[in-house]
């Protein structure tokens, strides 16, 4: 739902990370996006792809790579992981205090820069 | 060249939430964070209880909107600090908005500052803005099922005030279904049930917020 505002961060912190590192172009950036993060992977490269022109990663590609949703039930004490983009009570015992352990990342991982 | 990065998209936001963090606690004003749908009754909500306080304590408000400027002129009627941020579309407000009206505010004057969020459900509990508390407002005529469909902002709300709890007789509305979820997914949750039309639980509300924030 506010992917714009995504792309925007993501496009800022690749360009500081890279012109830290003493380069001057990006080529593509991997980023991890749980399923749980609230962001279409969709939309998300759809807004990179608008907003890139401008900058040092104009013809850099967006690598997304999908996170599953992992957690730990604090009532049956089983971890556990599901397909779907939300998790709403423990798959095993239908318990509501969960722990989620992965799922709703929004991380670069890496770039290629030249 | 491949360069590891290993960095949180939202590091800008959430370094700019801590600076806002550090200028609020060096302020000693209590900041907190007001989040429901559009329509739940937060600027209602608010209204009322500046009515009760403001003799009490110092209260300031931000109001976020994606447009207008119809709820900061409702506050501003009170006699109380008010900026309005309009977003321009954005769903939810992040650190830098709020940031960037601070100076507008008496801050260091202040007790209490109330950041009025977006109407939105989802992506405003997602966005740190340097306060210290997030309370969630639901309406009864919302229906009983939004804690579960939208468990983040229910998880990251230190109080849920239900509200419009004078409309409960016309309703097939299960409130303690919601009260129920709400528990379960956030077991340290207060909650309040609130009509501003009639005033009913807004001394129960008032007085804990008044703790809360002292």
């Amino acid at each position: 739902m506010h992917e714009v505002s995504i792309a925007e961060s993501l496009l800022d912190v690749a360009v500081d990370n890279c012109r830290q590192s003493g380069h001057t172009r990006i080529n593509s950036i991997q980023v991890l996006i749980g399923k749980a993060s609230g962001v279409m992977p969709e939309a998300l490269l759809f807004a990179f792809d608008s907003m890139k022109e401008d900058t040092i990663a104009r013809d850099a590609t967006l690598d997304i790579v999908e996170v599953p949703l992992r957690g730990h039930c604090n009532v049956c004490g089983k971890d556990f992981e599901v397909e779907d983009r939300y998790v709403l009570a423990c798959p095993n015992c239908g318990g509501l205090q969960y722990t989620v352990s992965s799922g709703r990342e929004l991380t670069i991982a890496e770039m290629e820069v030249e | 060249m491949k360069l590891k990065v290993t960095r949180n998209i939202l590091t800008a936001n959430e370094k700019i939430a801590e600076g806002n963090q550090k200028i609020f606690a060096d302020a000693g004003v209590f900041v907190l964070n007001l989040m429901s749908s559009p329509g739940a009754g937060k600027t209602t909500l608010l209204e009322e209880t500046i009515k009760r306080i403001k003799d009490r304590v110092k209260v300031g408000v931000i109001e976020g909107d994606i447009a207008g400027e119809d709820d900061a002129i409702r506050i501003d009627a009170l006699n109380v600090p008010v900026v309005q941020i309009n977003t321009g579309g954005a769903c939810h407000l992040d650190a830098n908005m709020i940031s960037s009206v601070l100076d507008d505010l008496p801050i260091t004057a202040l007790d209490l500052l109330v950041i009025e969020n977006v109407g939105n459900l989802v992506c405003p509990a997602e966005f740190k803005l340097g306060e210290q508390m997030k309370v969630a407002v639901l309406s009864i005529t919302e229906g009983h099922d939004k804690p579960l469909k939208y468990p983040v902002m229910f998880q990251e709300s230190g109080a849920l005030v239900i509200s419009k709890i004078d409309l409960k007789p016309f309703l097939d509305v299960d409130v303690e279904k919601i009260r129920r979820d709400a528990v379960s997914l956030n077991p340290s949750i207060r909650i309040f049930e609130v009509s501003c039309k009639t005033g009913e639980g807004l001394d129960a509300w008032v007085a804990w917020l008044l703790t809360t924030i002292s």
